[in-house]
């Protein structure tokens, strides 16, 4: 049996994108008589904020910055390369302070830089809302890059979350990483998309424009294939569950169902599934 | 003021993966006992098959047609397993009028599945009410397994009759709960789940207990196709536009010039 803070745990991981706060108010009603468990909640709130890559705005700037394991320099701070900048992020408010500036050195720096510098207009020229960054991980050898795009609609019922992640390793010129949509509908109903692509893609030049130009490509693929994916699964598998109408083309003439069955080998619930 | 925690719970229910539902219930359970009878019967969770042993047909098993841990056949009217003569009543089974409109039920949405579902199972389940019955339809179907894409329906149509004399006041409450998924190698994993709820009251002539059937399988019949429009329109038209929202596959800045150009155009046609 799950503890409690299991519980509420993974209710925190499972909160769909910009409805966090929301969740966390149900959480606190429902654990009115335990206030421990709420209190205890830190490293769940961590874990969703450096997998969901939350956005941050800096105190004074306009800029939004992503929070991810990638950008952590531990002790609660992170860092942004394109600012030159680190922060102290508190993962209950979700609030950035005490900024610092960080001046990112080392042998990945330049390829950081450059990075950065090709992603900045292909993320503007494709994502309305969203922020970005790169950096140097695994002691130096490795370049993340993340990009987080969201839209919420909650007037309207709905919210919508496009991560993705690669890692770019130099020695093998390889970048891999993962795509993920996250959809959610609430109208009258619970509605979620969900989706994980994941990535693998040589890049020849190991700059940072060809990163950047093979991750356009890669996701501009990707999301025309996604819009493949709705019609197929509309045209297939929907159509394949229940039929808009009869093959007869007619509503069911219900005062004369009994008559249906004759001539007609229907067949019972049990000979066919 | 505190929030109700039942409403907090449904309202969590409604923002956490409606995949998971069952398990997400669970922890509510866990998290909250005293809300237990009031979540199970809130909360629609996708229907699970059983066979019945007297005539070899498949029904569906939910929580109206339950009685301790036996659920009761809709072809047979017999629990399963047994329960004991010696307890209190046998179960609780219709009266005589209402099972034979059960029985009556159950044949006719034996039908309406074969031509909507082709395949599938239905079960229909009727209980007394003071002044009429109650009842609820329940469909579901799988698609075949093995394919690239695999998806599951499962309607349950929930409603009281209240009888006045020759009309009778019908308040329906459905459910849709339709899980898809699908993968590729470009697509990577796709999942799109979940459910809808739609409710309606219809007052409708009543002859005699026959065309309470006819009515309830309109009802249902129409408000399907309606669900199924909604389905249709949220899972592949809204969650595709929510996407298109968060990236554009074209160029932002292009689409602004475009959109500046036209606004321009229309101006100088208004002039």
């Amino acid at each position: 049996m799950a503890s409690h803070k299991e519980i509420v745990s993974s209710f925190i991981e499972g909160a769909p994108p910009g409805e966090l706060t929301d969740v966390i108010a149900d959480i606190k009603a429902l654990t009115i008589h335990e206030p421990s468990l709420v209190k205890g909640l830190g490293p769940a709130f961590e874990k969703y904020n450096e997998e969901q890559f939350t956005t941050v705005k800096l105190p004074g700037g306009s800029q939004l910055v992503v929070v991810s394991e990638h950008s952590a320099l531990g002790g609660g701070r992170y860092f942004d390369v394109e600012s030159s900048t680190s922060f102290e992020f508190d993962h209950a408010t979700r609030k950035a302070s005490a900024v610092q500036s960080y001046v990112l050195e080392g042998a990945q720096s330049d390829l950081v830089k450059s990075t950065i510098k090709a992603l900045s207009p292909y993320v503007k020229e494709h994502f309305p809302d969203a922020a970005y960054g790169a950096y140097p991980i695994e002691d130096d050898s490795k370049v993340a890059v993340i990009i987080v795009g969201n839209k919420y609609s909650p007037k309207n019922f709905w919210n919508g979350r496009w991560r993705s992640l690669y890692v770019f390793d130099p020695s093998t010129g390889i970048l891999e990483g993962s795509v993920k949509v996250d959809v959610h509908y609430y109208e009258d109903g619970n509605v979620r998309l969900l989706t994980n692509k994941p990535v693998s893609q040589p890049v020849p030049s190991g700059t940072g424009a060809g990163i950047v130009r093979e991750i356009a490509t890669t996701e501009k693929k990707y999301q025309e294939e996604l819009n493949r994916s709705f019609t197929n699964l509309s045209e297939g598998a929907f159509k394949g569950l229940r039929r808009q109408l009869p093959v007869t083309r007619q509503k069911i003439e219900w005062e004369k169902v009994a008559s249906y069955r004759v001539g007609q080998d229907i067949g019972g619930g049990s000979s066919r599934r | 003021m505190s929030a109700d925690p039942f409403d907090c719970a449904l309202d969590l229910l409604r923002r956490l993966n409606p995949k998971h539902t069952a398990s997400h219930l669970n922890g509510l359970i866990e998290l909250a006992p005293d809300l237990t009878e009031d979540l199970l019967s809130a909360v629609d969770q996708p229907l699970k098959v059983r066979r019945c042993k007297q005539t070899g047909r498949d029904y569906l098993i939910c929580d109206y047609n339950r009685d301790g841990d036996s659920y009761r056949s809709p072809w047979s009217n017999q629990f399963d397993p047994p329960l004991d003569e010696s307890g209190l009543g046998g179960g609780a089974v219709p009266g005589e009028r209402v099972r034979k409109m059960e029985i009556g039920a159950n044949e006719a949405f034996d039908v309406y599945r074969e031509l909507y579902y082709e395949g599938g199972v239905s079960s229909v389940y009727f209980w007394n009410l003071d002044d009429g019955f109650a009842g609820v339809v329940l469909l579901k179907k799988a698609s075949p397994q093995g394919g690239s894409s695999e998806g599951v329906w499962d309607s349950i149509h929930v409603f009281e009759a209240s009888e006045r004399g020759r009309t009778s006041s019908y308040r329906l409450t459905s459910t849709v709960i339709l899980s898809l998924a699908t993968k590729g190698s470009l697509l990577g994993e796709l999942d799109l789940s979940g459910n809808m709820t739609r409710q309606l009251e219809q007052d409708l002539p009543v002859e005699n207990d026959e065309s309470h059937i006819a009515n309830i399988g309109r009802l249902v019949e129409d408000m399907e196709l309606k669900m199924r429009n909604l389905l249709q329109e949220v899972y592949f038209g809204k969650a595709k536009d929510v996407v298109g929202n968060l990236r554009s596959i074209g160029s932002l800045s292009e689409g602004q010039r475009d959109r500046d150009a036209q606004k321009e155009l229309i101006g100088s046609m208004a002039r």
